[in-house]
């Protein structure tokens, strides 16, 4: 099973703050997690999106393992 | 327990932020502050109030390895760090960095790319409370 994590308006735009799902694929990365998410979520906005692995930044060509916590995050804005 | 970085939320104290940095060397011969606050006006729009939200485990790790980063890539004796993610009213302060060197042409460089950089780097998000409604802010390059 995957964590998937939703920050500011991607959190707003699904309703939810986080979400469950199951890769079935081998080499899966966080563009299959994305793609799933597309599946789920009717109008998941196209972008700009930025990603996480395990708090760490990744990009869509990361790979994704089971018990993994994927973010999927719009562009900063503190400061 | 280091406390240079920090998220939180409640409000901080320039002065006592500028003490403790200060107080890390005798070598410190500048001091250079950035002070991020809450305004009451964005975009054509009233703001009643801003609320932040973070990545909890990741933003403090990213303002740790900004920290670091700082350090590293300039010639700075230190560097404090502190933001908050309550909800401010307009004139609030929300974000401190403090640098501190030898001499001050390398805190003010540091100090701006401090800031440039966590508006980058650290998993944060504005949202802003105005009359009509509540909207995420969508950054600016």
């Amino acid at each position: 099973m995957i964590r998937v994590l939703f920050f500011g308006m991607l959190a707003t735009k699904t309703g939810t703050r986080e979400a469950e799902l199951e890769l079935k694929k081998q080499g899966a990365t966080v563009s299959d997690v994305l793609d799933e998410v597309r599946r789920r979520f009717d109008g998941f906005p196209d972008g700009p999106l930025l990603f996480a692995v395990n708090e760490e930044q990744a990009d869509l060509s990361s790979p994704v393992k089971d018990g993994d916590e994927v973010a999927i995050m719009p562009p900063f804005s503190g400061g | 327990m280091s406390d240079e970085v920090r998220i939180q939320e409640e409000d901080f104290s320039i002065e006592e932020e500028v003490r403790r940095l200060r107080a890390s060397s005798k070598k410190i011969g500048a001091v250079v502050t950035f002070l991020g606050t809450a305004r009451d006006f964005s975009e054509g729009k009233t703001v009643e109030a801003i609320e932040f939200e973070q990545y909890a485990g990741m933003a403090l790790k990213a303002m740790k390895q900004l920290r670091q980063a700082t350090l590293e890539r300039f010639d700075v004796v230190d560097v404090r760090i502190v933001h908050r993610v309550s909800t401010m009213k307009p004139g609030e302060q929300i974000v401190l960095i403090a640098v501190a060197s030898e001499h001050r042409k390398e805190a003010f460089e540091a100090c701006s790319w401090c800031i440039d950089t966590l508006k980058e780097t650290v998993p944060l998000w504005k949202k802003e409370i105005t009359p009509e409604g509540e909207s995420w802010v969508v950054p600016h390059p």
